[in-house]
Formats: structure tokens, C-alpha cells, sequence
């Protein structure tokens, strides 16, 4: 190499194209990547799913998964090795000592069968850096620094025996065992939940800062890396659509792409109050207690009214007991004790007691698309047996709805009335299993975090359509989310959960003004904001050891604000 | 020695020409057949090299030929299955043309066969010549003609018992896992039961009880029509939802089940349907292992879950929602299933207590013969290496299927 | 450590009523015979008397139940009533033909099992590679092949063509232990081939399975040589299928030994057992049966409580 080593570029990435395999061809998934981090920089790199981003994040350490491969003409240059020309060996004394990965899912990828120390030490030990005690010495002051509970002892448990949110910490621990000079980060909270997420973020940026390592932090959630990134790299289906140091994206973004990312949270239904003329409630779920099969209660004393027309979101993190409130309500759960009205009169505890009336008036649309709709069965059928099975459709009668339902889901009938789930994209999927819902003809329907799996923009519309739908076929929906700044634009009631309790419930505008119920206002609180320094506010607010498991536990569930605030 | 020089030159021209073309693998291919010749020659001389260049000789016979039946196959089939066919691997193309020429064999056996199964044409042990063109067996009966009619006999038995257990496996498998509850956990264990008699063991325990050259034709007649029963009433669990379609299904139950005992006596004698269901019934607790454990993977999926509160019946479920996503490991299972079965019976066969003389068979004939390995003749090995390759002939494509269908996982 | 007690004692139980239910199964099976026991041995030609007689001195004019109760009281004593053939104790005839069945199964067990858990992590390792794809064929073609072709191309080549071992596996009193290894070699070899294509097989896609992973992306990730994330990342969690495809192959052992003794002519409980089946002597025929049954049994139950034993999460509980 010719050129001058700049020793302040870290990281230099031209041109990088990567090929994945699929149906016997080689498709380019980035099509010419430039990228250039600095010591001690952190960039973000943020983009929708299929954007290609965890691949570069890969490729920064010379690493293809399988059935991905770096096209020649690619360069990746880190401190001066060009890593795509060096063998496998020289690639690999680099990784874990001098670029470390954090993985997404730490419960996966930490090893079931060593304890945690064990993995931790592995790369220092190898690599001789340092001796094995004195790298469990190394691996329990890091512990500390990232307020691990119990540093000394921690790390002598396995994997399963540490709660999420912790075995994350403890992953980018092992990260900075060797105190690399990049660490990439690949969505290391989109799997925790908000309120432990944020004690995640707390203690990466704080060692990352400590140690002035770079980083390069990949997510899809902005606001998340609006907290972490000194700059940001947005990227599209394998191209980079732009980059800018934080403060100016968020003002000042340039293309339409990234302003269209910025906007997306904008969308807000009108909200409607309930009718004052006395007439019952469409679902009342009254003092409901469940459980599966003998095991701990899992719903206690459950009670909440939708009316018709309306939309009620059921908040609240995992294990909160939100999905199986909608389990007992379609009656997959018969509840241990309470019951649920439709329009006044009891509904049957069991699905299998239930009319086929009774089934059309509740129905069910699904997270994961995918697991929704039956591969195998034409797009016409999914949504025609609905049709048929309750109304008696057929022929050209049957035809004529399914093309309906396709033009009110906004999908053009014919060029969609033979093809097959697998070859549609995630936001077309979940419009059909809202059709195949809205085929039955119902009037309450269950909205099971619908959202959650879609890229923003995609959910957006979703959004919007469920609400055209529910303002002109006067549909009630039960919304379970997680996710506030759904609830903000879609609710007009809205219900916490926590430990399948209800904390507390009311109208929108009440519930997003304070004062709140000391739960509500951790999860409110716990949600990022686009703000840069909303975290660095938060922290100076509560206090480092007041966030996130710790602040939860301090709840007292008998707190007179709860009786206070509920309807 | 020419031959010696001639044999080496060939192999170095080639991997050197490999090498040339950067065609790693056939390089790393033919450099090691050279040096393993070269070992051989040193250590066996030319009788062992000659050997070696007659195994690599006819490996490449194979190899060639399967290269053709694939291309054959995908010039006749749709666009579709013509893509999926490029995709099989030498081995598969090698297997489905060893399938393909068995079932010619099986199907057109007296066309082709000289000689008739049982006829006696010559002395005992007659060693080949003009018309018989494998020799004699122990009896004088052409080797060749049995080796034909064998490859109906063996092959149509293995097959009917492979249907049977994958009828009965299969259906009680999809039922236990949309059923669920306790008659699923009832299924499991009942199979747990039947597995840990080890098959063969099993075999021989019902053999001697009902099978052999004993068996009676009532009491062949009367288990075919129990077992055909038992599957019916499966069927109607899944299908009947009330009392009066209990009743009619019942009834047509039994009267299918009554034509079904009447086909099999008037098509195989009594020790052959002994055998048939005897395997039916060892195999069928591993098909409905399986068949539980893919459906269960289809069931807990959301659009099942759909369905069940849309209010759809058992049937409904099982037929549009469960088997269309479950056909492909099914497909491979029964490849899989066919070998145990084919395997068993020819063992079965071999002891003496399966297919009884004089119909042809493969697995008795190595019995029958087995006094002339003594003697240093492959004779007795033709049939069992006919066992060995139909086996790894089928084994090939199941190998194939469930590559593809667990996608490209490393 | 609680957690595992009950759980291996649930398992033992479970084999426990899983071999009870079979021993019901073998005994009620011989009482499902058109005729009886009696009618089979004596034929359509016998007289009544001889029937009667017979039949009283068979217990059969007592009920089955009680039959069955006296019958598995014995059987838990070793002890399985005499041959109606030859009138000897049954577990004289097959007392010490188990032995030598036990015998030669443990010898190609002994061969097979490291070897070919060893060639799986190998081929695993390579996976992909000409190595890998050659293996997979040979090892379809013997796994494809029934266990007499593989034991007559022995016999035709290491015995009769090149004289290099005896080709009939008959014992006799006072051989050496080498002489004994030597004769049983040639049976010994064909189980170990039949065994080893399936364990390296199975032994291969446990870890293949577990590749995928993403702990074991995590690893590679941490700069760990490949060697190293087989044998420290992958095989301690690869231990559980490898058990079970060990036991899973040694019951399989125990009864393709059957075929192989007849092969060789070996004095085993597989030859008895299939002499017994062709002259219908059901007091040894319910015999091999429940003792095959039992070792299969104990090495499914020996799979699983191995399978118990090294799982992290069960080791160390929360």
C-alpha cells in the first residue's frame, strides 16, 4: 500500500459490494458501500430491515455469513490491513482482540454449555494478552463499570441463569476484554424490553466513552441512535442514501428518504370519546383470572370495556399478561374465574361452545405475518373462506367479494387473486390477513401487535388503513402493543398491564398527561425520544441506579395513585 | 505392462489438464486416484491395478450415465420440475435411474425373464453359459429369470407394507396432533411401546405366532380386515363430527374394509399378507413419530390457530391446512421407511421366515446359494448386491429431498 | 441437584412400565395363536388325549392371567420354563449364547463407536468438501446394504480368496483371547461397518445442527480457530444427540446381530432365537424376545439419562 496511513481513520470501507445466495444466482445485497469511522468515533448505521445493515456491520470484520460472499474490488481497510486480501488466519488474530461483536440476542449467543467468565476470557487468554486470573479480575471490574449486580460473583453463572437484559451487559463486557479498537454493535437491545433497554444503553455508552472505543452502533429504532452515534449513516436496500454528524441529520435531513423516516411518527387518529346514551359496551372483559394448565396465575383480576367504533390499546412489556387477555377474549383460554360480555350477554368461555356468529363478531389479525398466513393456500382462498364458511359465498358471488375485501386492503385483485404468501412483501401480508379478518364481517377485531414486525413506513400504512377501516365500517379494535408511540397515534383508550394486572386505564389525553401512575410513568419515561440528549437528561434526573430492572422493582403496587386514576 | 504405462499416462494427462483449468476438485479427484493406483501397484502389482482401473472405469460408467438420465429427465419434464432436476446431485440422478430400471424389471418380468420363476432348465449349480446367462441355483433353476421376478416379488411386497404403515402411521399422526389432549399423549406412548421391541425381534415374535409356511388364509384374511378397520376408524375420528355421520361413516367403513380383505387374498397368498402387515404394523409407530413431529411444527402456526376459531372441523384442518405444508418431509420419510421395509423383509427372507419358496426372491436366493461362496463364486452376492443397490438407490434421492427441503443450511 | 434425581427417577420409572407392558405384549401375543400352544406343536393329527395331556402338563387348562403372573415372576428370577422341543431349561439353551451375543457386540462396539464419532467431527469439520461429499456416499452405501452382503464379501475375500481370517465363527473350549478376537473378527467388522456409516452420519448432522447457532457465529467472531469452535463451542452441547445416536446404534447392534450370526455361524441368542421361530418353541422364542426387549430398553433409558446428565441447564439449575 502506497498512500499515506492517516493514524485517525480507523476503518475504511470502499466500494464494498456482498452477494447473497438464493434460487441458484448470486444477488447483490450492498451495492457499493463507502464508509470511514475514526478512533473513538460511534457511527450509527440505521435502515429498515433488508437494508443491508448487520451484513456491513460483518463485513468491518472481513467476516461473510454463509452463503454470502464479498465481491472482488471491495476494499476494507482497518488500521492499514486490508482485510479482504488477508487470509483467514490474519482476519482471524484480529477478531476478539482488536474488533469485538455484539450480537443481538445475547440469551443465543453466549454458549449454554461455559459459564460466562469462561467466554469472557476465552479471546484474552488466546490471544496471551493476559494470564486467566488476571483476566477474571479484568472481567469482574467491567462487570462493575457497567453495573452489573453482584460483579464479583456473575460471571461464575451460566448463560441461562442471568436475566436479558444483564447477559447483554455482560456480552459487551466480553466485547472490551481485549479493549478492541472497534466494537460493532448489532442491535444489541431490540430485543429487551423499553425500560431494561435503557440501562442497556446507559452502560454501553458510558465504556464506550470510558475506553474511547469506536463503535459503529446498528439499529432501525432513530431515536435509539440519536442517544449513541456522534454520526449517522442511513442506508436503503444495500446503498447509502446519506450521512451527517447526529445534530444535523436529526435537523436537517437531505433527502426525501430520510425525511420521510423523520416524519413517520406524525400520524395521529382523531380520538373519540365513549357514547354517553347508555348503550352497553361490545366487549366487557369483567374480573378475569387465567392461567395455563395448573401453572401461576398469569391474569389477576382483569377487567376493561371497548366499545363500538373504538379502539383500546393494551399496553404493557413482556409478561405482562396483554396476548393472553386477547387468548381469553377469542376463548383459545377459558378464564379460571370472570367472564367476558359481548354487547351485554356472556360470551362462551370456550371457542369450541361458540356460534359461528358468535366467532365472526371477534376476529384475530397477527404479529408475524408470516406465521399468520398458510403458505400454501392462494392469497384467494385465505381470504374467500371466511367469506364462504360463514356467508355461504360461492361462484362468482365469492369472487366478486374477495375482489372487494382486496380493493378495500388497497391491493389490486387481479394481479393478487392467484399468487401465494411466500412471494409477497411483509406490509402486503399483513394487509391480507387483515382482509381475511374483514371477511368475516366482524365487529370487534384483535390487533395483536400487528406492527412490531414491519419496518416503519410499512407500519405507518398499516396504521392508516386499519383506521380508514374502523371509521367506515365502524370496527372496535383491541391494539396490543409495546410500543407508545403506536398507542400516540392510533388509541382512544388505552389500558397498562404489568404482571397481568391492569395499573391503570382511561381516555388517551388523560393518560399521556401526568400526574401518572408510577409505572406508566416509567414506561412513558423509558421510551427514547429523538432528543440526543434525552438520555443523557434522564440519567441526570433518576440517577444512574434508578432506571430500568431496578426502578421497576421499586414500584409498590399498592400505591394510592392507582386507585386515583382509574376509570 | 502396456497397460501399466498407458493407465498412468491417461490419469497424469488428465489432472494435469485439471490442473491447467483450475478445476480444483476434478484435480484433487484424479491426482488422488493416481496416487492411490500408485500405492496399489506397488503393494498388489498389476492384477490390483487392473482392479482399481476397473472400479474408477465403471464409477465413470455410472457417473456418465446418470449425467444423461438427468439431462434425459429434464428434457421430458415441465419447466418447473426441470428446474428442480438440475439442481439434483450425480448421486440422486444415479438413484432415480437405478429406480427406474428396477421398476421396468419388476413390471415387464416375464417379458424380459427367459425362464419362468420356478422352472427347473438344467442341474443344479450349473455354471453360466449362452442361455442362462448367470448360471443355475441349487435346483437348476435359471439365476437370471429369479433375479427378475425377485425384483417384482421383493419390490411389490416392501412397497404395499410401506403404504400400509405410512396409511395408518401418517393418518394417526396428523389426528394426534390437531387432536392433541390425551389421545395424542395415548398415540406417543403407544408407539414408545412398539419401538422398544427392536424390529427385527418383533418380526420374528409375529412370525412365529401367524406367519411362515403355516399361515392359515382365514386368519390372513381376518387381520387384513381388522387392520383395514383400525385405519378406517382413524379416518372417520378425524372426519365425523355427529352421531349419524359416525353411523354412515361406520358402515362404509366396514364395507370398504370387507372389499380391501377381499383384493389382498385374491392378489397375495396367506404368508405374504402375514408379512406385509406384520412389517404394516412394526413401521408404522416410527411414521407416525414423524408425521406427529411435523405436523406439531404446523399446528402451533398462527394461521391454524385462525382457522380453529373461524370454526373449522378436524378434517378441514388436516386436509387444507396441515398436509399441504407437511408433503415434502412425508415424501422423503417414505423413501426412507421403503429401505427399513425392504431391508427387513429381505433379511426376513434371508432367515428363511419371510417370502416363501418357490416365489423368487432376493433375500432367499443368497440363502439358497450361500454354500457357493465357499467355493470363491459371486453367484450368491448378485441378488444381495441387487438388495444393496435398489437400498442405496432410493436412499440417494431421500438424501436429495431432504437437502432440498431443509434449504441451504451450510 | 434435586431437579435431576426426579428427573432420571421419572425416566427409570417410565422404562420400567414401557418393558412391564412389553412383557404383556410378548406373552398375550403367543395366546392370540389360532388353536393353542399345544394344537401348534402337537398338528392337526394329534389325538385328544395327547392334546389334554400335553396341555396339563403346559398349565394352559389354568387362565391366561395366572399363567401370566406365574409366567413373568419366573422370567424376573431368569428363570423362562423349558423348550417344548427339546425339553432342555431355556435358560440353559440361551444362557450362555447371550454371553457371546454380548461378546461380540461389545467387541464392534468398542471398534465403532470412538472411531466413528471421531470421523463425524472430521467430516463435520469439512463439511462441504470432496472429503465430506465421498463419505457421504460410502457411508449411504453401507448403511444401504443389508448386513449378510456386506458379511459374504468378507467371507468371499478376507476368508475364502485371501485365507487372511476363518470365515465360520464357531468357539471352542479353551481359545486364547487373541484366538477368540480373531475368530470373531470377520462378524465383529461387518457390524462395525453397518454401525459406523450410521453414527459418523448422525455424529455429522447433531453438529451441523448446532453450526448454525449464533453462539457459534459468536465464536468464530471472537477470533476461535475452527478446530476450536467444533470441539470447545459446539460438541459440549452436541454431547445429548451423540448419546442417543451411540445408544440408538448399540440397540441396533443387538439386533443386526442376529442376521450376522446366522452369516457366520456363530453360537449367539440370535441363532437361537431364529431356530426357535422356525420350529415354534415359544417358551424361547418369548424369551429372546424380552431379553432383546430389556437391552434395548436399558440402552434407551442409559441415552437418555446420559442425555439428562450433560445438560448445562439441568446441571446448573437457577
Amino acid at each position: 500500500m502506497s498512500f499515506k496511513k492517516n493514524t485517525d481513520v480507523l476503518l475504511k470501507i470502499r466500494d464494498l459490494k456482498i452477494q447473497g445466495y438464493s434460487d441458484e444466482t448470486w444477488v447483490d445485497i450492498i451495492k457499493g458501500v463507502d464508509l470511514t469511522l475514526h478512533r473513538g468515533e460511534v457511527m450509527g448505521l440505521i435502515g429498515e430491515s433488508g437494508a443491508g445493515k448487520s451484513t456491513i456491520g460483518a463485513a468491518a470484520m472481513g467476516y461473510a455469513r454463509d452463503g454470502t460472499r464479498i465481491v472482488e474490488g471491495s476494499s476494507i481497510e482497518f488500521d492499514g490491513i486490508e482485510l479482504t486480501t488477508s487470509t483467514e488466519g490474519e482476519k482471524r488474530a484480529l477478531r476478539g482482540s482488536r474488533i469485538a461483536y455484539v450480537a443481538q440476542s445475547a440469551a443465543a449467543s453466549f454458549n449454554p454449555a461455559h459459564k460466562l467468565i469462561d467466554q469472557h476470557t476465552e479471546a484474552p487468554v488466546q490471544y496471551r494478552i493476559k494470564k486467566r486470573l488476571e483476566a477474571q479480575e479484568d472481567a469482574i471490574e467491567l462487570y462493575e463499570r457497567l453495573r452489573l449486580p453482584n460483579p464479583g460473583e456473575i460471571g461464575f453463572r451460566y448463560p441461562h441463569q442471568v436475566s436479558g437484559g444483564q447477559l447483554q451487559r455482560a456480552m459487551t463486557a466480553m466485547a472490551m476484554s481485549c479493549r478492541p479498537d472497534l466494537i460493532i454493535f448489532d442491535e444489541p437491545t431490540t430485543a429487551l424490553d423499553v425500560t431494561t433497554q435503557i440501562e442497556v444503553l446507559a452502560a454501553i455508552r458510558d465504556i464506550v466513552d470510558q475506553f474511547n472505543t469506536a463503535a459503529i452502533y446498528i439499529t432501525h429504532d432513530l431515536a435509539v441512535v440519536a442517544q449513541m452515534a456522534d454520526t449517522i449513516k442511513v442506508l436503503l436496500r444495500g446503498e447509502e442514501v446519506e450521512e451527517a454528524p447526529t445534530d444535523q441529520m436529526l435537523e436537517n435531513p437531505q433527502e426525501d428518504y430520510t425525511k420521510s423516516l423523520w416524519a413517520v411518527r406524525s400520524f395521529t387518529s382523531e380520538q373519540k370519546h365513549r357514547p354517553t346514551d347508555g348503550t352497553p359496551p361490545l366487549i366487557s372483559v369483567k374480573n378475569v383470572d387465567a392461567s395455563y394448565s395448573n401453572g401461576p396465575k398469569i391474569l389477576d383480576d382483569v377487567s376493561f370495556d371497548i366499545y363500538q367504533g373504538m379502539t383500546v390499546a393494551v399496553v404493557g412489556e413482556s409478561g405482562s399478561g396483554k396476548s393472553t387477555t386477547a387468548r381469553v377474549i377469542t376463548g383459545l383460554l377459558p378464564p379460571s374465574k370472570g367472564e367476558v360480555l359481548f354487547k351485554g350477554e356472556p360470551f362462551p368461555a370456550s371457542y369450541k361452545d361458540r356460534s359461528k356468529d358468535q366467532l365472526r363478531q371477534c376476529q384475530m389479525i397477527y404479529q408475524m405475518a408470516d406465521t399468520a398466513l398458510n403458505p400454501k393456500v392462494q392469497i384467494s382462498e385465505i381470504i374467500g373462506r371466511p367469506a364462504q364458511f360463514y356467508s355461504g359465498l360461492k361462484g362468482t358471488a365469492l369472487k366478486t367479494r374477495v375482489d372487494e375485501l382486496l380493493d378495500l386492503i388497497e391491493l389490486e385483485p387481479s394481479k393478487y387473486y392467484n399468487r401465494y404468501p411466500p412471494e409477497l412483501s411483509g406490509g402486503q401480508k399483513q394487509r391480507i390477513g387483515i382482509a381475511r379478518a374483514l371477511a368475516a364481517e366482524p365487529s370487534f377485531i384483535v390487533c395483536d401487535e400487528v406492527t412490531s414486525a414491519l419496518d416503519q413506513l410499512v407500519a405507518e400504512g398499516i396504521l392508516r388503513l386499519l383506521d380508514r377501516l374502523q371509521n367506515e365500517l365502524n370496527l372496535a379494535y383491541m391494539f396490543i402493543t409495546h410500543d407508545l408511540a403506536t398507542v400516540r397515534s392510533i388509541a382512544d383508550e388505552v389500558v397498562v398491564m404489568q404482571n397481568g394486572q391492569v395499573v391503570e386505564q382511561g381516555p388517551k389525553d388523560d393518560m399521556f398527561t401526568p400526574p401518572h401512575h408510577p409505572y406508566t410513568d416509567l414506561l412513558l419515561s423509558s421510551v427514547p425520544e429523538m432528543d440526543p440528549n434525552w438520555l443523557t437528561t434522564l440519567l441526570e434526573e433518576r440517577g444512574v441506579d434508578n432506571i430500568g430492572d431496578a426502578a421497576s422493582a421499586k414500584i409498590d403496587p399498592d400505591d394510592d395513585k392507582v386507585e386515583g386514576t382509574q376509570v | 505392462m502396456i497397460f501399466v504405462i498407458l493407465y498412468f499416462a491417461l490419469l497424469l494427462l488428465l489432472s494435469c489438464g485439471a490442473a491447467y483449468y483450475n478445476q480444483r476438485s476434478a484435480f484433487l479427484l484424479l491426482f488422488s486416484l493416481t496416487l492411490v493406483s500408485l500405492v496399489l501397484a506397488i503393494i498388489g502389482g498389476i492384477p490390483a491395478l487392473r482392479f482399481v482401473a476397473i472400479a474408477a472405469g465403471m464409477l465413470l460408467a455410472a457417473g456418465m450415465m446418470s449425467y444423461a438420465f438427468r439431462e434425459f429427465l429434464t428434457a421430458l419434464a415441465s419447466d418447473e420440475m426441470a428446474k428442480e432436476l438440475r439442481t439434483a446431485p450425480l448421486t440422486a440422478a444415479f438413484g432415480m435411474f437405478v429406480i427406474f430400471v428396477v421398476a421396468i424389471m419388476g413390471i415387464f418380468a416375464p417379458a424380459i425373464a427367459p425362464y419362468g420363476e420356478a422352472e427347473i432348465v438344467s442341474q443344479a449349480f450349473a455354471p453360466p453359459d449362452n442361455n442362462m446367462l448367470l448360471g443355475a441355483d441349487q435346483l437348476g433353476r435359471d439365476m437370471f429369470s429369479r433375479i427378475i421376478y425377485g425384483a417384482r416379488n421383493t419390490v411389490a411386497l416392501a412397497l404395499c407394507g410401506t403404504v400400509l404403515a405410512f396409511i395408518l402411521g401418517a393418518m394417526a399422526g396428523l389426528l394426534a396432533a390437531t387432536k392433541g389432549g390425551y389421545f395424542d399423549g395415548f398415540m406417543g406412548r403407544m408407539a414408545d411401546v412398539i419401538m422398544s421391541i427392536p424390529s427385527l425381534i418383533f418380526a420374528l415374535l409375529m412370525l412365529s405366532i401367524f406367519g411362515g409356511s403355516l399361515a392359515s388364509p382365514q386368519t390372513s384374511s381376518w387381520l387384513l380386515f381388522g387392520f383395514a378397520v383400525v385405519v378406517g376408524l382413524l379416518f372417520l375420528a378425524a372426519a365425523a363430527y355427529s352421531l349419524v355421520s359416525w353411523l354412515v361413516g361406520a358402515a362404509i367403513v366396514a364395507g370398504v374394509a370387507f372389499a380391501f380383505a377381499l383384493a389382498g387374498t385374491t392378489i397375495f397368498n396367506a404368508s405374504e399378507i402375514i408379512l406385509i402387515l406384520v412389517v404394516a404394523i412394526i413401521y408404522s409407530p416410527r411414521v407416525f413419530r414423524l408425521t406427529r413431529a411435523v405436523a406439531g411444527n404446523v399446528v402451533v402456526m398462527d394461521y391454524i390457530e385462525a382457522a380453529k376459531l373461524r370454526g373449522e372441523k378436524n378434517w378441514y384442518l388436516i386436509r387444507r391446512e396441515i398436509l399441504p405444508n407437511s408433503t415434502a418431509p412425508l415424501v422423503a420419510e417414505f423413501g426412507l421407511e421403503f429401505c427399513f421395509v425392504f431391508l427387513l423383509i429381505a433379511g426376513l427372507s434371508f432367515l428363511g421366515l419371510g417370502i416363501q419358496p418357490p416365489t423368487a426372491d432376493w433375500g432367499s436366493m443368497v440363502r439358497e446359494n450361500a454354500t457357493l461362496i465357499s467355493f470363491g463364486e459371486i453367484t450368491p452376492l448378485i441378488p444381495a448386491a441387487a438388495i444393496a443397490l435398489l437400498t442405496v438407490a432410493v436412499n440417494f434421492v431421500v438424501d436429495w429431498m431432504l437437502h432440498r427441503s431443509s434449504g441451504l443450511k451450510e | 441437584m434435586g431437579d435431576i434425581l426426579t428427573l432420571v427417577g421419572k425416566r427409570l420409572g417410565l422404562g420400567l412400565i414401557i418393558l412391564l407392558v412389553i412383557s404383556v405384549i410378548i406373552f398375550f401375543m403367543v395366546e392370540l395363536l389360532p388353536g393353542d400352544i399345544a394344537q401348534a406343536v402337537l398338528g392337526q393329527s394329534a389325538t385328544p388325549e395327547n392334546l389334554a395331556a400335553l396341555r396339563r402338563e403346559m398349565g394352559l387348562d389354568q387362565p391366561a392371567l395366572v399363567r401370566y403372573f406365574a409366567w413373568l415372576s419366573d422370567a424376573v428370577t431368569l428363570d423362562f420354563g423349558s423348550s417344548i422341543v427339546t425339553d432342555a431349561r431355556v435358560t440353559e439353551i440361551i444362557g450362555e449364547r447371550f454371553m457371546n451375543t454380548l461378546f461380540l457386540a461389545a467387541y464392534a462396539a468398542v471398534i465403532a463407536v470412538p472411531v466413528s464419532i471421531v470421523l463425524g467431527v472430521i467430516v463435520a469439520l469439512l463439511r462441504n468438501s470432496i472429503f465430506d461429499r465421498v463419505a457421504n456416499v460410502i457411508s449411504l452405501s453401507f448403511i444401504s446394504s443389508p448386513e449378510f452382503f456386506l458379511g459374504y464379501i468378507l467371507i468371499l475375500y478376507f476368508a475364502v480368496k485371501w485365507g487372511m481370517f476363518p470365515a465360520i465363527a464357531s468357539l471352542s473350549e479353551g481359545m486364547t483371547f487373541f484366538g477368540l478376537l480373531e475368530r470373531t473378527f470377520l462378524p465383529a467388522l461387518t457390524l462395525v461397518l453397518v454401525v459406523m456409516a450410521h453414527m459418523m452420519r448422525m455424529t455429522r448432522a447433531a453438529i451441523i445442527n448446532l453450526l448454525a447457532s449464533p453462539y457459534i457465529e459468536m465464536a468464530r467472531l471472537k477470533g476461535a480457530p475452527p478446530w476450536k469452535v467444533i470441539v470447545k463451542h459446539a460438541l459440549p452441547n452436541a454431547w445429548a444427540p451423540i448419546i442417543n445416536v451411540v445408544a440408538l446404534n448399540l440397540a441396533y447392534l443387538i439386533t443386526g446381530v442376529v442376521l450376522v450370526e446366522v452369516v457366520f455361524v456363530y453360537p449367539g441368542i440370535g441363532q437361537a432365537l431364529v431356530d426357535a421361530v422356525s420350529k415354534r418353541d415359544f417358551p424361547v422364542v418369548q424369551a429372546c424376545c424380552l431379553i432383546f426387549a430389556a437391552t434395548f430398553i436399558l440402552l434407551n433409558l442409559a441415552a437418555d439419562v446420559g442425555a439428562i446428565l450433560t445438560n448445562p441447564r439441568l446441571r446448573h439449575p437457577k
